[in-house]
């Protein structure tokens, strides 16, 4: 049997104030799946996917890469799994949009030739390059998040985690991050997406897992799990509450 | 919020834009000591180059000088004061208090020089991008030995992108408590303990999440050097800035 992309066995976070985070987690995920991890707030999706990039520790059990635990080589782990945060204010660490995205490559050390060559690849890439050197402060919400987007896709990562995508955008907005979710996916990366509202993003997903008070409570394709999403607090997209499967929610 | 004043970078490609940070930065020190010594003559000399290079920006500092107000003001009570400080032959006397030659003369060649410094310093901003003035301290930094250069300067960085973050949400606090009435309660130590508490408060959260997102991008002080843009003519301005320098101290 091949070894899945990423292994998490019998995980469990309690934070320093004895709140639980995450139960027993146990998940494999194998490569170009589209996931989505949905729970109503509070349900431990953010600590959850914390972990995968080694970001926070886990009290008990392990996360394997390719069959390696990430703590061996974190900063391989950290590129190779991409992550965007939910606030995109306060994860924006240069002083220009050029800067910002050239930040991870500058950190892994290397050499400026490349990383110049590689950021201009990305920033066109999204559509950015307009904006090089515009201070990240004066942008939009939809050009931050893409902003945070473009910083890690320079890494070139095999996965990446998005916490959140879509809270507080606009409809342009969404629509241009879930056209990059879908182009990434696409090129052949793993996507996982923390929400709690799916509607814009479930007909591409490819799996759906719906957790609950810190346990993964169901796991399977989209389509057998839509109608169970309300009793997880969880808002049905509006198709499949009226009776049409799962849609495309973009024409 | 990113209001453009006398002091904010402008985009252009005029010779000061072209010219390597390093520099320009060592020339402004160079010339600001320098000018402590510096008579009437070699001010005016000064002040003749730093209109060209107005001019060669093509910034209108005549129609911006309501911006130097304050500046201006306290340019003139520091004339005022030295006139009538310093003993010497009396112009006129006023309630016993006499404005000497002497004072007046020192007065004048002290304000002329502290606007001269104001002109090159409006100048060097204007024509610097923050991000490089980072550039250039880190790289000056470099030889200094005890002090890491390099931490220094992804702490300026990250002041740059921060402090109009934390601005807004000031700003965001403030209202919130004025839509409650907020602002009825006129006791100054009140109102800013109750601003102050939910700011840090957002601020701590904001540098929490900072501190994530940079460790998710393999944050690592051995980073990249900077890289710095040669115009080729920094040869032509350092013997310049030389000859002036020169004459400062001696004229
Ligand atoms: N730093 C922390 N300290 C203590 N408890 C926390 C911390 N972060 C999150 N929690 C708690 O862990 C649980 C899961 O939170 P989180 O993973 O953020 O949920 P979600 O992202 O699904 O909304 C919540 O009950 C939350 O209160
Ligand atoms: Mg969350």
């Amino acid at each position: 049997m091949k070894t899945p992309l990423i292994k998490i066995e019998n995980l469990n976070h309690s934070f320093s104030d004895g709140t639980c985070g995450i139960r027993d987690i146990c998940l494999c995920i194998d490569p170009e799946e589209f996931i989505i991890l949905a729970g109503r707030n509070g349900s431990g999706k953010t600590t959850l996917i914390r972990h995968f990039n080694g970001l926070l520790h886990p009290s008990s059990g392990k996360i394997t890469l390719n069959g390696n635990s990430i703590f061996k080589d974190i900063n391989l782990a950290r590129k190779k799994i991409g992550m965007i945060f939910q606030d995109a204010d306060t994860q924006i660490v240069g002083d220009t949009v050029f800067d910002e995205v050239a930040f991870g490559l500058e950190n892994l050390k290397i050499e400026r030739q490349y990383i110049t060559k590689k950021v201009m690849q990305v920033l066109k890439q999204l559509h950015l390059d307009h904006l090089k050197d515009r201070s990240p402060a004066t942008l939009s919400g939809g050009e931050k998040r893409k902003l945070a987007i473009a910083g890690i896709l320079v890494m070139e990562p095999d996965i990446i985690l998005f916490d959140e995508p879509f809270s507080n955008l606009d409809y342009p907005g969404t629509l241009s991050i879930l056209e990059i979710l879908i182009d990434l996916h696409e090129s052949g990366r793993t996507i996982i997406v923390a929400a709690h509202n799916m509607e814009a993003i479930i007909a591409h997903a490819t799996r759906l897992i719906i957790m609950e008070d810190g346990r993964i409570k169901k796991d399977g394709p989209p389509k057998d799990l839509v109608k169970t999403l309300e009793r997880f607090g969880i808002k049905e997209p509006c198709s499949s509450r009226l009776g049409f499967g799962i849609q495309p929610w973009q024409n | 919020m990113a209001e453009l004043t006398l002091f904010t970078y402008r985009k252009g490609d005029s010779l000061l834009h072209l010219l390597d940070v390093r520099c320009k930065f060592i020339l402004l020190c160079l010339t600001s000591i320098c000018i402590f010594k510096a008579h009437f003559s070699s001010v005016f000399l000064f002040i003749f180059v730093l209109i060209f290079f107005f001019i060669n920006c093509r910034i209108n500092l005549l129609k911006n000088l309501s911006g130097l107000a304050f500046f201006l003001l306290l340019l003139v009570l520091m004339f005022i004061s030295r006139s009538v400080a310093l003993p010497g032959d009396p112009v006129f006397t006023l309630f016993d208090i006499s404005v000497t030659k002497q004072g007046m003369t020192d007065g004048a060649l002290m304000v002329s020089r502290f606007f001269t410094i104001m002109m090159a310093g409006i100048l060097f901003s204007i024509t610097t991008r923050p991000a490089s003035l980072k550039n250039a301290i880190q790289w000056l930094l470099k030889p200094v030995p005890f002090v890491p250069e390099k931490r220094v300067a992804v702490m300026v960085s990250l002041a740059l992108t921060f402090l109009p973050l934390i601005l807004r949400q000031a700003n965001q606090v403030s209202d919130a408590q004025k839509a409650r009435l907020g602002n009825l309660n006129k006791n100054p130590v009140k109102k800013i303990v109750r601003l102050s508490i939910p700011l840090l408060k957002k601020t701590f959260v904001s540098a929490d999440n900072l501190a994530f997102a940079m460790e998710a991008r393999c944050y690592d002080e051995d980073r990249t050097d900077p890289e710095f843009h040669l115009s080729g003519k920094e040869g032509l301005f350092f013997i310049g800035g030389l000859v002036l320098s020169a004459c400062l101290v001696l004229y």
